[in-house]
């Protein structure tokens, strides 16, 4: 099979459009998320500390108010409450106390005190004190900033010139924002969980493994051409990298999407959300493989290095 | 075939053997485990699986792939130690007044979210404290042996207390969580004040809490071994063969005593008795295959089987082996030297028998039954199998550790052999005198909630409160019978500041899922590769599957742990070994598109694609690297599978596939399909 035939599309004239797309989704999106950000349920218990209970009601014999009546005598009137996956399942967040055991254990016991009729049953629960999710978060931080900076200084070396690696890195910022807006603003459908937890932060290190994959795959088609075709003007040079590794691009992204799909779908609790996260990254991913990291670099090397670079001559496709 | 293609098909099968030399422990563990849970309503044939099977079982379950705690369900808790707490524990009770609480108070307000050091806070905001308020550290604490302490000292003592209470809780909670038999808890310790612990298969959350933070109770018992105890053990024979009657019943136990078998310290070891069965002609054991006395053994003798017993008739004599399952307590001498051990396979088992509450009652008033608290090991042949002493002690103890000042490793002068050296208050120090006195060249087991540490003998009266203990094997020893006598002196207080727990339901039902899912996502990308590529999507196809093979083999290989941030590593590794063949046959198509014949275009494909492969893979590995040294456990979890599968993909992507390419047209092949168009391929 062969889809994706030889192609010469104009993909970096218009390069300021896109820019101007992207920046204006990521703008537009973190307002959006900024003001509908609710700590408790956009974010994990590993980064705002607390008590998480999950509880199962075998009998699923009691409503969403019940269990909120309930919480609300036993003086936790602000926890957040929510029911997913199967009937009879809900989740209780209260905020860190100092006293992390002791929460869960009285949720559970006093459910089961109140409820005498149906059978409860703890599923998981999680116990953190601010002081650990503090530095969980803050160690989280540092190891992203360093393999990024690792990841730019590598690029620049092997392809010659720093805004490669920059190129690079600006691209993969990208994709990570909109994954991230992405995945909070479709966290407030309640359809799956995707709060900002440990695993979460797997899956933004999975886009961003997968992203540079894609980035270095054109860097190194330009570093071919550069040799090849000598003269060449750098808009050209690289719109004919990317075309020249378009078809690989869109099979690689078709292959892993298809395969992240089913995930998301039959993965259950436990991948579906981790899933849902790299599918929107990888989309991301590649939409920018196309159209930011290697316009970035033209960008840069017109606006920054004022350095010519040539227009793009297209011929049409054969 | 030439040598060539040899080395060819080497390439791609050795990897295949090393795979199954790797996960065959993972295979045979889950199947040994399925057969021993379909035992698990019927104890007598569980008993006999696991003597046949124990070994086998433990190796296996040793080499095979773990699963991290939120796959398999489980507790994991990091517990710290309380600073401020051990600083108020430490201070003078009576002197403890509203300033040096207020100083406790604000340190506590200062500390609580932070991961500043505690007891700087503490001297910095006693200081200023001080400055004003005519205060001195010496109001508040005292350090042993020393009558005119300074300030420095003091701080020095606080900092030594602080430092060296990791290690005493680290050992007070792995005793008790082993006691608990958690099957494969990991206890380990993280920096300089914290303990972690992952505990999978808890039964009951609330015990293992209030086990983790109740303080440690240290106590000296006299020892008292002797013909009390083997009635007490053959009661409770009785007690489990469901016999009511005082007598043991069956003749097997009148048999005379003729089974003493030259005493050896080898014939300490478990399986003495099973041997001396068989030798003897009077044993009513005799003539039966070694698996039926066995079994006849384990039914007469449900708890005796389980302890191996040597007797003295004193101190200077060479000890006798003896066989429970050929005397009745009569027979056994009142005075004389005993010493029994318990293999280190029925430990637990023997533990759980003795907690029995209506075993309990048939202990004598003033009898208590302890076992040691470390294994010992015998050099040589079985050196695996360790065994631990079984002590019976006097029910209430002499003496509780609360008086116990000090305790620290040290040599003695005359022999250089690493001792301990124990410090008592005044109190302790006079009842030491007296207790010391009574029981001069008998033992004194140290006793640290509930499993003895140290049996000494007394070898004369100590009056001042300091005491000398001898007779451990190496420092290793000295220093963990003073960190248990320690445990006396001062309380390491822990608290919890992290708590996950993943019900056995939940961890079950998701990995049911996420196994499903996962294997009809990775059919859907092998069913698409074959498609798009034909028969070099074949070939790619093998290759994926040996890729993930060799990614689940290399982290069985290296102990590693499967948890979920690593599943996202294995689809990031599999992603990138996709992409790589696609690299691949996309340049070779671009090759045969320019008209080359097959060899050069699948050279050409391969050295055109592997510096864009190379570079990818190497940037994904140089931030795995960054992320297991700065990460914590869910990244590195993730970071390591992500290494292990890069390594593999530039393997097999790379070069499995080229060897597979190289084998077909050596073998004559001029076209490989490639799924391009026909024109192209002529």
């Amino acid at each position: 099979m062969d889809l994706i035939k030889k192609t010469n599309i104009d993909f970096v004239s218009n390069r300021n459009r896109f820019f101007t797309i992207s920046f204006g989704l990521i703008v537009a999106g973190l307002l959006a998320v900024v003001f509908t950000f609710n700590s408790s349920s956009d974010l994990g218990i590993d980064f705002t500390g607390g008590t998480q209970v999950t509880i199962k009601f075998e009998k699923a014999s009691v409503s969403t108010d019940e269990v909120r009546t309930s919480l609300t005598s036993m003086g936790y009137a602000g926890a957040e409450l929510k029911s997913f996956g199967n009937d009879g399942e809900y989740l209780i967040r209260v905020g860190a106390t100092g006293k992390a055991t002791e929460v869960s254990q009285e949720i559970v016991a006093s459910l089961q005190e109140a409820f005498p009729a149906d059978e409860v049953t703890l599923l998981g629960a999680d116990n953190v004190e601010v002081k650990i999710s503090n530095e969980l978060a803050y160690q989280s931080a540092l190891a992203l900033a360093v393999a990024l900076v690792v990841m730019l200084l590598y690029i620049a070396f092997r392809f010659q010139e720093l805004v490669y690696g920059l190129g690079a890195i600006v691209a993969l910022l990208h994709d990570v924002l909109l994954a991230f807006i992405v995945s909070v603003l479709f966290n407030k459908t309640g359809l799956l969980n995707l709060e900002i937890n440990i695993n979460a932060i797997a899956a933004y290190l999975t886009i961003i493994g997968y992203s540079i994959n894609d980035k270095v795959v054109v860097f190194d088609r330009i570093r071919e051409n550069r040799e090849k075709h000598k003269g060449m003007g750098l808009a050209d040079l690289i719109n004919l990298s990317i075309n020249e590794t378009l078809s690989r691009t869109i099979i690689t992204g078709v292959s892993v999407l298809g395969a992240l799909l089913v995930l998301v779908f039959f993965g259950g609790d436990v991948l579906e959300g981790f899933a849902f996260t790299m599918f929107a990254g990888i989309v991301i991913g590649t939409y920018s493989s196309i159209w930011i990291a290697s316009s970035f670099v033209i960008w840069y090397t017109d606006r920054v290095k004022h350095k010519r670079i040539g227009t793009v001559h297209t011929s049409p496709a054969k | 075939m030439n040598r060539k293609n040899l080395s060819r098909w080497l390439l791609i099968f050795a990897p295949l053997l090393a795979v199954a030399y790797l996960l065959w422990p993972t295979y045979r563990f889950y199947q040994l485990d399925a057969e021993r849970s379909s035992l698990a309503s019927d104890s007598a044939a569980l008993e006999a699986w696991d003597v046949q099977n124990a070994e086998d079982y433990q190796t296996a379950r040793l080499k095979r792939i773990k699963l991290g705690l939120d796959l398999r369900g489980g507790m994991y808790v990091t517990l710290e130690v309380d600073v401020l707490k051990l600083i108020e524990e430490s201070a003078d009770k009576l002197s403890i007044d509203d300033d040096f609480m207020a100083v406790l108070e604000e340190t506590r307000k200062e500390t609580d979210n932070t991961d500043k050091n505690v007891l700087d806070v503490f001297l910095e905001k006693f200081r200023a404290k001080a400055a004003t308020n005519n205060m001195s550290l010496l109001q508040y604490f005292t350090v042993s042996n020393q009558l005119d302490p300074t300030e420095e000292a003091i701080e020095e003592k606080l900092r030594k207390d602080v430092d060296e209470a990791i290690d005493q809780a680290l050992q007070v909670i792995s005793q008790r969580i082993n006691k608990y038999d958690v099957s494969e808890a990991n206890i380990q310790k993280q920096g300089a004040r914290r303990i972690l612990l992952e505990l999978p298969d808890v039964k009951d959350e609330n015990e293992i809490r209030s086990l983790l933070q109740t303080t440690a109770r240290l106590e000296f018992h006299r020892v008292t071994m002797g013909r009390p105890m083997i009635e007490t053990f053959y009661a409770i024979d009785a007690l489990l063969r469901g016999d009511v009657l005082e007598e043991p019943a069956e003749d097997t136990t009148a048999v005379a005593d003729t089974a003493t078998v030259a005493a050896a310290d080898s014939t300490v070891a478990d399986t003495a008795k099973a041997d001396t069965a068989k030798a003897d002609t009077t044993n009513p054991y005799a003539g039966l295959s070694d698996d039926e006395a066995l079994r006849r053994i384990k039914k007469d003798y449900p708890f005796t089987y389980m302890i191996s017993g040597v007797f003295a008739p004193n101190a200077q004599a060479s000890f006798q082996a003896f066989d429970f399952t050929l005397k009745k307590a009569a027979d056994f001498p009142e005075t004389g030297v005993y010493r029994f051990v318990v293999g280190e396979k029925f430990v637990s088992r023997f533990l759980a028998i003795m907690d029995r509450p209506d075993v309990q009652r048939l202990m004598p008033v003033d009898l208590k039954i302890l076992v040691g608290a470390k294994p010992e090991r015998q050099q040589g042949a079985d050196a695996e199998a360790g065994f631990f002493d079984i002590y019976g002690v006097a029910a209430d103890p002499e003496l509780t550790g609360d008086v116990v000042t000090e305790a620290f490793p040290s040599f003695d002068p005359q022999n250089n052999q690493p001792v301990v050296i124990m410090d008592m208050n005044s109190e302790g120090a006079e009842r030491w005198a007296s207790i010391t006195a009574a029981n001069i060249n008998k033992q004194i087991a140290i006793v640290l909630d509930g499993r003895v540490y140290s049996a000494p003998n007394v070898q004369g009266k100590i009056p001042d409160g300091r005491s000398q203990i001898t007779g451990m094997g190496n420092t290793e020893e000295a220093n963990l019978l003073a960190v248990v006598l320690k445990a006396g002196a001062l309380k390491a207080p822990v608290k919890i500041i992290e708590e996950r727990v993943v019900g056995p339901s939940l961890g079950e039902d998701s990995i049911r899922r996420g196994i499903t899912s996962s294997i009809l996502s990775f059919a859907l990308v092998i069913l698409f590769m074959l498609v798009y590529y034909m028969m070099g999507g074949g070939l790619a196809d093998i290759a994926l599957m040996m890729n993930v093979l060799l990614v689940v083999a290399g982290l069985a290989g290296f102990g590693g742990t499967l948890t979920l941030p690593g599943i996202a590593g294995i689809i990031l590794a599999t992603a990138m070994a996709v992409d790589a063949n696609i690299l691949i046959f996309e340049r070779i198509r671009e090759e045969m598109a320019m008209g080359k014949p097959l060899r050069s275009a699948v050279e050409q494909g391969y050295a055109k694609a592997w510096s864009a492969i190379l570079d990818s893979n190497i940037t994904n590995m140089l931030s795995g690297i960054v992320l297991i040294f700065l990460g914590t456990g869910p990244v590195k979890g993730f970071a390591v599978t992500l290494i292990i599968g890069v390594l593999m993909t530039l393997f097999t992507a790379v070069v499995l596939t080229r060897a597979m390419f190289e084998i077909m047209i050596s073998s004559g092949a001029t076209s490989i399909n490639l799924g391009q168009k026909k024109t192209a391929s002529a």
